[in-house]
């Protein structure tokens, strides 16, 4: 077993990465960027080294500083988390010939996963079906319009070298199409470096359901199931759950055995999720694309099925087979995910940067929350902006979802907008407790929003009362000096003399 | 103190009176009596006959103005934005629209990367006026009405802050 790994990234995955090297004893380097000097990765890790400046390009993407960091702090493996460096096969060839181990697929599965095209030519060769498109880059404009015109709108436009929602664009019609290829082809060179883009007919009330596949190096393919992450914003999901509220065994089974002959077929080795479109109506399901990496939402598939995914990445980087077989892999209840972004929900999920002056995490029983910040940290503006990933387990799927409204009242961030006010209203919508999901969701939930805000019922005196102690609440704190640093008065501590002079204020009226 | 109170766009007169753990108080012609303990900066446990509010206030972020609040109340979150009679403090009027003239500012922190108009020139309501770039994510800021370019303050490759006046439409 390794005795030092170097994790090549920042925020909550970097965190999860280093608990896991915690539990099996083995030392975690953090590198960090100038941003992230005292970001809670760096707090946590027994080494860090400095990446660069700031801007990702100039830091967690620079694979020459990330492999040299890894060579000075002697470490032997380097897990890349998701996003940045993680399905860069350059980035694993270069860890692989400074002689370490790059935990994840090898350089050539990547590059045959990684891009969009040369993947769905080889879900197709395993028997997968796939969603009816082009499977190569867009050269022009009025090659785009061919294609489109060719396969029906609406149609998705989607970068080659992509995920994550970057570089994606929904065309309803023609003539949405120059916009939203230049702007699809700017957003995908500045995201990945390169601008390539493709077509595909896009599937109407779609499902976007995924299996968790895991391979090792002794021939063992085998998949943990799926995860349901049809709620998303911008093509980037914000809920997930294990299982489906499908929650059908034959489709789980047909899906299963696809995903495993496509990850065969790739001579895939590690963690990997191969992602589908199922039709809400007939249950049919297409390749989609696959990411050969860990996934953001993987804490979902832990809870139920028990396994830690980030500790079996690493035995199988090790050499070592996976600790369990196809038949030993079983689901007990039901787990939900929420991505906490610093985000406006009421700006259409516009980004909100900045200091987190206030931080209280739900605990209790069957919480589990990923964060990568803390109390003091600046969530900045040259990365993601999820703070958190708040998931919670139950017997049923009811279950969850009432530990999940739970935990997210009992979760308080101040200083920043989060996406909590969204989520705690979603788990007490009705169509999301039916589980009655696909992913043009939000907009239809937000659509149910405006209906009932139009119908003007008169709030509840409750309602009134907490509305009018807001009120309250906030003249207490504007009647008091600032504290918080937002004026520019000095942050000595008050003297014991000032005390006692503001109780006297107190007393008097304010 | 008496303020006059804006809580998620609607304006009620307020009058707040501290003293010590008592606080009494008059919302829009309604009377509360509360306890009130401080639990930490900018954090407030109120009771009210029994029954607990835990309140939570901090700045209003991308707002400016002492008056510019966000308040929690449990696992309610209002906007609230107070001025004192006294000064008519933060009566400005805010963004957007003003007399025919439109101001199109930075959202939030980033980088322009796009301008797609030229000063001066003819614009419709709903055109794309500015790329900006934060958080990887590009996002098109549109004319809000129809008219002309006066001003053009954005450069492509340029770094912005949110509140940034990048383009004026007249």
């Amino acid at each position: 077993m390794f005795k030092k790994i170097l994790i090549a990234n920042r925020g909550e995955i970097a965190v999860r990465v280093l608990r896991a090297c915690r539990e099996l004893d083995i030392s975690p380097v953090a590198v960090y960027s100038e941003a992230d000097a005292a970001a809670l990765h760096v707090r946590l890790a027994d080494e860090a080294h400095l990446l660069g400046p700031a801007p990702s390009a100039e830091s967690y993407l620079r694979i020459d500083r990330v492999v040299e960091a890894a060579l000075k702090s002697g470490a032997e493996a380097v897990h890349p988390g998701y996003g940045f460096l993680a399905e860069n096969a350059a980035f694993a060839r270069a860890v692989n010939e400074a002689g370490l181990v790059f935990i994840g697929p090898s350089p050539e599965a990547m590059e045959l996963m990684g891009s969009k095209t040369s993947a769905r030519r080889a879900a197709e060769g395993a028997g997968a079906p796939v969603v009816p498109g082009t499977n190569d880059p867009l050269d022009s404009l009025e090659e785009a319009r061919e294609t489109a015109a060719r396969v029906g709108y609406p149609v998705m436009l989607k970068a080659t070298a992509g995920g994550g929602g970057k570089g994606m664009r929904l065309v309803a019609d023609e003539s949405e199409l120059p916009s939203a290829f230049d702007t699809a082809r700017s957003e995908a060179a500045s995201a990945f470096g390169d601008p390539s883009v493709y077509i595909e007919k896009a599937v109407e009330r779609p499902r976007h359901v995924e299996i968790q596949v895991f391979a090792d190096t002794h021939g063992n393919t085998v998949h943990l199931g799926e995860r349901e992450c049809s709620i998303q914003r911008r093509h980037q999901k914000v809920i997930e759950e294990c299982p489906s509220p499908i929650n059908d065994a034959n489709l789980r089974e047909a899906m299963g055995a696809a995903a495993v002959r496509i990850a065969r077929a790739a001579s895939y080795v590690g963690a990997g999720t191969v992602e589908f479109l199922v039709s809400d109506v007939t249950r049919d399901f297409y390749f989609l694309e696959m990411n050969t990496r860990l996934q953001v939402e993987h804490p979902v598939t832990e809870l139920v099925t028990g396994f830690d995914l980030v500790r079996e990445q690493i035995r199988v980087a090790a050499g070592l087979p996976l600790s369990f077989t196809q038949e030993e892999v079983a689901w007990a209840g039901h787990a939900v995910e929420c991505r906490v972004y610093a985000e406006d929900p009421e700006q259409n999920f516009m980004p909100s940067p900045g200091l987190i002056t206030s931080l209280r995490l739900p605990t209790g029983p069957g919480v589990r929350d990923d964060g990568g910040v803390y109390e003091g940290a600046e969530v900045s503006i040259y990365y993601d902006p999820m703070i958190s990933k708040l998931a919670t387990w139950g017997r049923t799927r009811l279950e969850a979802i009432e530990r999940m409204r739970r935990a997210l009242d009992e979760y308080a961030v101040g200083g920043i907008k989060t996406t909590l006010p969204f989520f705690r209203e979603v788990m007490r919508d009705a169509e999301f407790v039916a589980g009655r999901l696909d992913t043009g969701f939000i907009s239809s939930f937000n659509e149910r929003r405006a209906a009932a805000a139009s119908k003007d019922a008169p709030p509840s005196d409750e309602e009134t009362a907490r509305r009018d102690i807001a009120a309250i609440a906030a003249a207490l704190r504007y009647s008091e000096p600032a504290r918080d640093g937002s004026q520019p008065t000095p942050a000595a501590p008050p003297s014991r003399w000032k005390l006692s002079g503001r109780e006297a204020l107190h007393r008097s009226r304010i | 103190m008496r303020l006059n109170a804006e809580i998620d766009g609607e304006k009620v007169a307020l009058e707040v009176t501290r003293e010590g753990g008592r606080v009494s108080a008059e919302v829009g012609g309604r009377r509360y009596e509360l306890e009130a303990r401080g639990v930490g900066a900018g954090e407030y446990l109120l009771i009210r006959g029994g029954r607990v509010y835990e309140c939570r206030v901090g700045a209003e972020p991308g707002a400016e103005g002492r008056g510019a609040l966000r308040v929690s109340v449990g696992a309610r979150e209002y906007g609230v934005r107070l001025t004192d009679p006294k000064h008519l403090r933060g009566a400005g009027a805010g963004a957007g629209e003003q007399g025919g003239r439109a101001q199109i500012k930075a959202p939030m922190p980033g980088k322009v990367v796009r301008v797609l108009v030229e000063a001066g020139q003819a614009v419709e309501s709903g055109q794309g006026l500015v790329v900006v770039e934060a958080m990887k994510m590009q996002n098109e800021l549109k004319s809000p009405k129809s008219g002309h370019v006066s001003e053009l303050r954005a450069e492509a490759g340029a770094t912005v802050n949110a509140g940034d006046v990048l383009v004026v439409v007249e």
